[in-house]
């Protein structure tokens, strides 16, 4: 193990994240895991890294890292100004830090989540069974200003690797997701179900726990209480208000609002990189 | 008899599988069952299961044949077998101290009885742990005793402490973590429910008994100190 980076400038939100913590959801241990599982393993694919390495999720930029040792890097993800020493780095492409090399993640363009990920994988002591940030659950150590974090020996990679444009996933401002009908799809008003397939939603906000949905307020025909169910990353719930929340990576195991639909898992990647005034439309899979 | 469970798929890696919708202890040994079920029959293609009070929901890693589990749950059914229900009793300390029991005067309001009535009624019953969940190790108990339903807060806490001891409609339940909550708190216990760094965990499991005791706030601060 050895220091690899100082954080200079935190942003937003950043957090380490390796695949996620499996096995104990029956615990009301969220799954927790990348947002954008696509980015986050091109990133492993580009370094030949496992599958199973530690990125640093990094929430609409604003970070700054010191190297205090060489590395190999790779940045995936949400179309992002980023800067070696004041000299723009490609992303999707591996590049080198040598110590005393300033790397900054300026502003998010185009979706909103980056992910940071050295050869070898960034190194956390795992925690059952996972190297995941979950702040809720105190599992994982917060990543702030004069955080170091930790990587490990690699070899260096002889030659830059990295995907050319044409395979790099592009992100969109409206975006169109497959879902599977909920458990509670059916106690929903005929008018309701009808928006919601039909009427574009706006993200309004969120966080690795859940996204903010602006739109068509949707109604039960009866108010009912739902008894608590199992939940998960993709999960669509309906509160009271009736504007649709979606459960994102660190989503609570069981809730007891009423589920209205539940995303494609191949599509969780481009909800999670909506950003402000984006929206979203619902296309009901085929069954 | 138990009838086969409704399945519905709730993604192509979840499904989910549904009995009646209400909370009761028969409700619960059937879903204990039938989760018990699904781990020795998928055993590999199950990635984790979580059961609620009418439903298990099961990640998987491939497509199930439904009709081979459905055929196996009847037979399994007319077939005698021994259940391996792990019959854990237990008995959790709660010091009900006016400096814990932030909600007492409100559930006293509320039901109209006294404060030790509350206490007693509270510490009266065997709850079953129906479900974990919302928090790390936040154990649904149930059933409550009627005379002691109240609402939840309108308004939830921004911060409940952790091990506090809260109430709220037909269920009780000890938060494990400092976290917004809305139940009625009526006591803390000494334990701590969540910690990484011990052997076991979480305190509690799916299925186990539970029941109250009351302690002082001496015995409180002695079982606490001695970092339970």
């Amino acid at each position: 193990m050895k220091p690899l980076l100082m954080i200079k400038k935190k942003g937003v939100y950043g957090s380490l994240q390796d695949q996620g913590r499996y096995g104990y959801r029956a615990y009301g241990i969220p799954l927790s895991g990348p947002m954008d599982k696509v980015s986050f393993q091109a990133a492993q694919y580009i370094l030949s890294n496992d599958k199973n390495q530690t990125s640093f999720e990094i929430f609409v930029g604003g970070f700054e890292f010191e190297a205090l040792n060489e590395g190999t890097y790779v940045l995936t993800g949400a179309k992002c100004k980023c800067l070696l020493n004041d000299v723009p780095v490609e992303m999707w492409k591996t590049f080198h830090l040598a110590k005393g090399d300033i790397l900054s993640i300026k502003s998010v363009s185009l979706g909103s989540i980056v992910y940071l990920t050295p050869k070898g994988g960034f190194q956390i002591e795992p925690i059952l069974g996972s190297g995941s940030y979950f702040p809720l659950g105190n599992l994982g150590d917060a990543i702030n200003e004069g955080s170091v974090i930790f990587g490990q020996k690699s070899k260096t990679l002889r030659f830059t690797r990295g995907l050319y444009a044409p395979f790099r996933p592009t992100f969109k401002t409206s975006i169109t997701v497959r879902i599977f009908k909920g458990p509670h799809f059916d106690l929903f008003t005929d008018e309701s179900q009808h928006q919601f397939l039909n009427i574009p939603f706006q993200f309004s906000g969120g966080n690795r726990m859940g996204y903010y949905l602006k739109g068509a307020a949707l109604q039960l025909k009866e108010s009912k209480d739902i008894l608590s169910e199992a939940t998960q990353f993709g999960t669509i719930q309906v509160p009271q208000s009736g504007e649709p929340i979606v459960l994102m990576a660190d989503a609570q195991t069981v809730g007891g609002y009423p589920i209205i639909a539940t995303i494609h898992e191949d599509d969780l990647h481009k909800v999670a990189q909506m950003r402000m005034f984006n929206t979203i439309n619902f296309v009901l899979m085929e069954e | 008899m138990i009838d086969f469970p409704t399945t519905m798929w709730i993604s192509q890696h979840t499904i989910r599988f549904a009995f009646h919708e209400e909370i009761s202890q028969e409700n619960f040994l059937v879903v204990q069952k039938f989760n018990r079920f699904l781990k020795k029959m998928l055993q590999q293609n199950l990635v984790e299961s979580v059961a609620s009070y009418h439903t298990v929901t099961a990640y998987i890693k491939q497509k199930i044949d439904l009709d081979f589990l459905q055929e196996h749950w009847l037979w399994m059914q007319v077939s005698p077998t021994v259940d391996d229900v792990t019959n854990r009793q237990l008995q959790i300390p709660v010091c009900y101290d006016e400096e814990f029991a932030l909600d007492m005067y409100r559930v006293m309001d509320y039901t109209g009885l006294s404060y030790e009535e509350i206490k007693k009624i509270h510490m009266s019953k065997l709850y079953s742990v129906y479900l974990i969940g919302f928090l790390p190790g936040f154990p649904y108990l149930g059933e409550l005793d009627r005379e002691l339903f109240v609402p939840r807060l309108k308004k939830p806490r921004n911060s409940v402490f952790a091990s506090s001891v809260g109430i709220g409609g037909i269920q009780t339940g000890i938060y494990p973590l400092d976290s917004p909550g809305g139940w009625n708190i009526i006591g803390k216990t000494p334990l701590n429910l969540f910690d990484v760094h011990r052997e076991d965990t979480f305190i509690f499991s799916l299925g186990d008994q539970v029941q109250f005791y009351e302690i002082t706030k001496q015995e409180f601060i002695e079982i606490k100190s001695k970092g339970v």
